[in-house]
């Protein structure tokens, strides 16, 4: 057989199109053997069980590791390695451990293992990012082998939600620095650095039925807009981050749907050692000054909510409307404020922010133009995330644009970003004078009534709005987008959206 | 060209390796940012101030900068180039597992580059003033024009979410999935390429033209060569030798080059530890690989100059 020029000129056309089939996408045979592809934002610096290294690694720690509790689809704390809490007679909480929960090399989840878990976290050498709270626990005891006794130095109402957070997991006593075992419905099965991680379901987890996939490949797309076209383009059947600039588009997308929550939020800090805004009056004209609306449209395509007072979310019992708009935009009022303070021609200053993330520079943009037209002159100062961080924890700033969730949607989370006693941080103003708030705080965290609870934490909002240790500004969405067939996950209200993960044991393909 | 010529060029090479890795060193520890507390803050929360103490122990950024320095340099005689702060994950260890990812990234790049810019050149200098000439001028200008990262969206944007032929981007192992490394490798390697064979046209384009003028093609024609024969053995050869220049050249530039698009195609080569460094001030990282992408960029500059006199024995004689 002879093969003529022709011929090999014929061959030569059709070969792209023979090789169409290797080009389009192959069936999803990861997902019809129940195999989850997700779409990861960061890949985890490590997986260790206590230590914060951001919300991504967070997830993948919350399915292959477990705590005494977790937090249920509308919020709710939820039993896991723990049946039941409560507190005794003598003031200590009491922890009914779950008979039957066993470690993946098959070891039994005991008291012994909680202890020597809280141990660790409240060690002297930890870097646990719950260390400070453990660290208040003066006493840890098992009256048996099937319960855990919590002595606190001081009245501690939201400990159980301590171990909500997915830094505060529960680990066998065999775990070493570079191989944690833990009872999560999913087992780490391995990783391409850098790449991805697969875990695989545990058939000896706890819960009948969970977890209901067979396994998760989480791939990482650390540029949002790339996550966002691999969800798109089929190579993922879920994400996380959704950029708010392609909300829109996933929800309309017939193939596509979005589950957002307004959770995290951004804020004014100041810098409160020094004039103007060691002044009250001055930080509730920066209050007044700005218009939200413009940040949610500009900042966040309009995905996210004015936020006119402190990020208390609405619906929840300590959420009041007339406290939640207590720094209503009113230029005038900023004005009036700004001339009994003796700045009547308004001032120089500076504007602390980042131009690694958008949100960030946008914000501080909308937030000089208002601040100018009440008279506060501001310098824009953009530097990269690291030095924004470092000049905030030292106090090298007049004002400063953050973004920040807190830890649960309980207002004792929001200690952290308003009790400006605590060591000075790139999170919370820098030593502004608040002590009606902080003390507040303190009242409702020693508190266990929750009707009294809901008074004191409205007390702390007045108090708050008046003394000002920072403004709120914007809540602003967070959202996954998945494909219709990923059934069963749900986004978790408010600040809990981070540890929305969690729910991933849950879900399947329908 | 002598032992002693190579000996003089290296031994400039490990001196320039010396410099890079102190600047970068000193730079990096005078730039605001502490790694520890970057490290705990993740989420924007703040972290412990005393967790923060005992990680910088543990990091050892406590000793004077001088003794950090002295280790390093100490390490890197040793050929340890230290362990990362974020993760304690071996420096060496991370651009041995990167480093061949890039250069796959670059290699496959300048096949492409080298496949389009070559013959296109040639044809574009036969057809002097012709459309295809002109056609491919200008389609090099445009390209030379468009941002690496503004093609790589747009190749993401029609290939992968409206046509959904090609993955959006991401690395499987060879090993592991070869179609699917492929595919995932073609996309970013087009944008790659992208500049490449734009350069690669003009250089052959310029140089075809200046050998077709010689007096040495009169004579291959006036024997009765055929003209294909005189236009590859007698023209082009002479004329690659300047492309063979700027090939080397740019390719030691792409090292560089591709942290784009390796980000934009979520490919994980040398870029993403870079980037993440850098943000994390993570010192051993950053200067790790700053230093092995300068030291190639210096090799590979001394290789050009060996190829080059070797193609052309004047320049080895001068």
């Amino acid at each position: 057989m002879t093969i003529s020029r022709r011929t090999m000129m014929a061959a030569g056309l059709a070969a792209p199109f023979a090789s169409l089939p290797l080009l389009s996408r192959p069936a999803s045979a990861q997902r019809a053997a129940g195999i989850l592809r997700y779409g990861l934002s960061a890949f985890p610096p490590n997986l260790q069980p206590w230590v914060s290294t951001g919300a991504s690694a967070g997830t993948v720690k919350m399915l292959i590791h477990r705590s005494l509790v977790s937090y249920g689809p509308k919020g709710e704390l939820r039993g896991e390695l723990a049946t039941s809490w409560a507190l005794d007679g003598d003031g200590a909480w009491v922890f009914k451990l779950r008979p039957g929960c066993v470690f993946h090399n098959g070891d039994p989840v005991t008291a012994e293992d909680v202890k020597w878990s809280i141990e660790q976290i409240a060690g002297e050498k930890s870097t646990a990012y719950m260390r400070s709270q453990f660290q208040s626990v003066e006493r840890i005891e098992i009256p048996d082998p099937g319960t855990i006794r919590l002595v606190t130095k001081t009245p501690q109402a939201t400990l159980p939600s301590w171990f909500g957070n997915y830094n505060t997991f529960i680990v066998s006593r065999k775990s070493t620095p570079t191989e944690w075992i833990g009872a999560g419905p999913f087992r780490l099965v391995g990783q391409e650095r850098g790449s991805s991680v697969e875990i695989a379901a545990f058939d000896k987890f706890y819960k009948p039925g969970i977890p209901k996939l067979k396994g998760i490949k989480f791939v990482v797309y650390a540029d949002e807009n790339l996550r966002f076209a691999a969800l798109q383009s089929g190579d993922v059947d879920m994400i996380e981050y959704v950029p708010w600039q392609s909300m829109a588009a996933v929800e309309a997308d017939p193939r596509l749907k979005l589950d957002s929550q307004e959770g995290p939020f951004m804020d004014v800090l100041f810098n409160g050692t020094k004039p103007p805004f060691n002044d009250p009056r001055v930080r509730r004209a920066v209050a007044h000054a700005v218009r939200r609306e413009d940040i949610v449209k500009v900042a966040f395509f309009g995905r996210g909510k004015p936020l006119e007072g402190l990020p208390i979310a609405e619906g929840t019992p300590w959420w009041d409307k007339d406290l939640a708009h207590g720094w209503n935009y009113d230029p005038a009022r900023a004005k009036a404020l700004l001339t009994e303070a003796g700045f009547g021609n308004g001032f120089q200053t500076t504007l602390l922010a980042t131009a690694q993330f958008g949100m960030h520079k946008d914000t501080a943009e909308i937030v000089q133009q208002h601040l100018a037209a009440i008279g506060i002159q501001c310098e824009l100062q953009l530097p990269d995330w690291s030095t924004r961080v470092a000049r905030g924890s030292k106090g090298q700033y007049d004002m400063a644009i953050h973004g920040v969730s807190s830890d649960n949607n309980d207002p004792d989370g929001l200690t952290v970003v308003l009790d400006t006693t605590l060591s000075p941080s790139h999170g919370r103003s820098f030593r502004v004078d608040a002590p009606r708030t902080i003390a507040a705080l303190a009242r409702g965290r020693a508190e266990f009534d929750q009707a009294k609870r809901v008074e004191i934490y409205k007390e702390m909002q007045r108090a708050a709005l008046e003394e000002v240790p920072l403004v709120g500004l914007a809540w602003r969405s967070q959202g996954y987008g998945m494909d219709k067939g990923v059934m069963g996950f749900t986004n978790l209200p408010g600040a809990l959206s981070n540890s929305s993960g969690n729910m991933l044991e849950e879900t399947y393909f329908g | 060209m002598s032992a002693t010529w190579l000996a003089r060029k290296l031994t400039v090479v490990a001196g320039l390796a010396w410099l890079v890795a102190t600047i970068v060193f000193l730079a990096l520890h005078m730039v605001p940012g502490d790694p520890a507390e970057l490290l705990l803050s993740t989420g924007g929360v703040s972290p412990d101030p005393a967790s923060v103490a005992e990680l910088r122990e543990k990091l050892g950024l406590e000793r004077p900068l001088f003794a950090q320095y002295a280790a390093f340099i100490g390490g890197l005689l040793r050929g340890d180039l230290g362990t990362s702060l974020i993760d304690d994950y071996p420096v060496i260890s991370e651009i041995a597992l990167r480093l061949p990812r890039t250069l796959e990234l670059i290699a496959a790049g300048s096949v492409i580059a080298i496949l389009i810019g070559v013959p296109a050149g040639v044809f574009a200098a036969l057809d002097r003033g012709g459309a295809f000439d002109r056609a491919a001028s200008a389609v090099t200008a445009l390209l030379l024009a468009v941002p690496v990262f503004v093609l790589g969206t747009l190749l993401v944007l029609l290939f992968a979410q409206t046509l959904r032929i090609m993955p959006a981007g991401g690395f499987v192992p060879f090993a592991q999935d070869p179609v699917q490394h492929l595919k995932l490798l073609i996309l970013p390697a087009i944008a790659i390429a992208k500049g490449l064979a734009a350069v690669l046209f003009r250089m052959t384009r310029a140089a075809m033209l200046d050998a077709l003028a010689n007096d040495y093609v009169r004579t291959a024609r006036a024997k009765g060569l055929s003209p294909t024969r005189v236009i590859i053995v007698h023209v082009l050869r002479n004329a690659l030798n300047p492309v063979v220049t700027v090939l080397g050249l740019q390719m030691g530039t792409l090292l560089g080059g591709t942290v784009l698009v390796e980000y934009v195609f979520n490919w994980p080569g040398m870029s993403t530890p870079l980037l993440r460094a850098v943000e994390g001030r993570d010192y051993p990282m950053v200067v790790g690989i700053v230093l092995t992408i300068s030291v190639l960029f210096l090799l590979l500059n001394l290789v050009v100059e060996l190829v080059h006199a070797w193609l052309d024995p004047r320049v080895a004689h001068s």
